[in-house]
């Protein structure tokens, strides 16, 4: 049900991401991500489009973090800023963390391939149900996605929604 | 610098490893897997004959426009490939891999070989004149207007055919007439030299580029100014 990814730029790094939804213990879970309990990024499905839009922030995140260069404090963090369209740190935190009175959180590792990572560990710790990644479409809301990203109509004529995110995601450094 | 080191390993080391497509003066083109995804990765290469630092900042340059100019087009609905990643310590640009497309040029090449079909060819003008007066009316001039940088994605044919535009290297933002026209003239240039008897044709899509775009009786004048410049032309007022 997780889905777990290579990074091919990074060969030791794999991403592996958990999806939740009737989540009843939001607080708990923030409070374990801050302290370290869950070494991971807790991030609010209702703005992800899909799975690679996870894999391309992690994938920056990444990069930056092995070039000293990144923006925010740890790579967990990055990654959430990277899944913001601006570079505004504390507002990509607001949209795309989670708070505590959400009810899905989508949970992303960044670990070696060797470790063994102790996922059911992880999975005890939610209280709520575990669904597979790829239904996250179940969770989002696509019309504040659009209006976060500034996706207009017409971009939609050359690509998908996924296409226009990724797009703004992987440019905002120059846009 | 053991941290440096590392970092300059990822990129270069996956290129390596990396199908190498095509070698241009100013960049090297591969195919690769990133995410699970088909890319296509531009990896513009330092020069060795310039100034190191006239070179860092011309291709940090070079790389952010083609990236700035990539987006301006998507957001206006003109097709070109998405951005997956950029790297700007290497200067490479991750791109989405356009698959099951042929390039303008040669399509247009084995059509005249095969001789058949005409009017699909002057479908395919029409096609190209709307996405580039689309592309100027975003003031976006593309700078290497050629058939080899316009991909016709296969699948669809005639009026839903899908034209996608790449390589936007040395693009820029410019809302004037004369970069418009002169972006038309290098296109016209590159368009006759290639496609032997196409004279119609790239008639045929300056027609098109002037239905679709507001701005074009400007530019096309401009076109005719920029003609009578340049190598063995009078410059007679």
């Amino acid at each position: 049900m997780h889905l777990t990814q290579d990074l091919e730029l990074f060969p030791e790094y794999t991403v592996t991401q958990l999806l939740f939804k009737d989540v009843k213990n939001a607080t708990e879970l923030r409070k374990m991500a801050v302290n370290g309990e869950i070494k991971g990024a807790l991030i609010n499905p209702s703005m992800v489009v899909d799975a690679f839009q996870i894999l391309v922030a992690a994938n920056k995140a990444v990069h930056l973090h092995k070039s000293g260069k990144m923006k925010t404090r740890s790579l967990y963090s990055e990654i959430i800023f990277n899944l913001s369209p601006t570079n505004n740190i504390s507002e990509a935190f607001k949209r795309f963390g989670i708070s505590d009175s959400d009810s899905a959180v989508l949970i992303v590792l960044v670990h070696n391939k060797d470790e063994t990572l102790n996922i059911d560990n992880i999975i005890s710790k939610v209280d709520g149900q575990q669904i597979a990644v790829d239904r996250v479409s179940d969770l989002n809301d696509v019309a504040k996605i659009k209006k976060l990203y500034k996706v207009a109509p017409q971009e939609e004529k050359c690509g998908s929604l996924l296409d226009a995110v990724v797009c703004r995601m992987a440019t905002k450094d120059v846009a | 610098m053991a941290h440096s080191d590392s970092v300059k390993a990822s990129v270069p080391s996956y290129l390596k490893e990396a199908q190498m497509i095509k070698q241009g003066a100013e960049a090297r083109v591969y195919r690769g897997t990133f995410l699970g995804r088909s890319v296509i990765i531009k990896e513009r290469f330092p020069k060795l004959y310039r100034h190191p630092e006239v070179d860092e900042k011309l291709t940090r340059r070079r790389t952010t426009q083609e990236v700035r100019s990539i987006l301006r087009c998507r957001r206006a609905g003109i097709s070109a490939p998405v951005v997956y990643f950029v790297d700007y310590t290497t200067h490479c640009i991750f791109l989405e891999d356009i698959i099951h497309s042929v390039s303008v040029r040669d399509h247009i090449a084995s059509a005249q070989a095969s001789e058949q079909n005409p009017q699909h060819l002057q479908t395919l003008a029409d096609k190209i004149g709307e996405i580039l007066a689309q592309m100027h009316d975003e003031d976006v001039i593309h700078g290497d207007l050629t058939t080899s940088n316009m991909l016709l994605v296969s699948g669809a044919e005639d009026q839903n055919m899908k034209l996608v535009l790449i390589d936007f290297g040395l693009s820029y933002i410019s809302a004037l007439p004369e970069d418009k026209g002169v972006d038309l003239y290098v296109l016209e240039k590159a368009f006759l030299s290639t496609h032997p008897r196409t004279e119609t044709l790239f008639e045929r899509l300056l027609k098109s580029y002037s239905a679709s775009s507001k701005k074009s009786s400007a530019v096309i004048k401009k076109l005719d100014e920029v003609r009578l410049r340049g190598r063995k032309r009078s410059m007679v007022g």
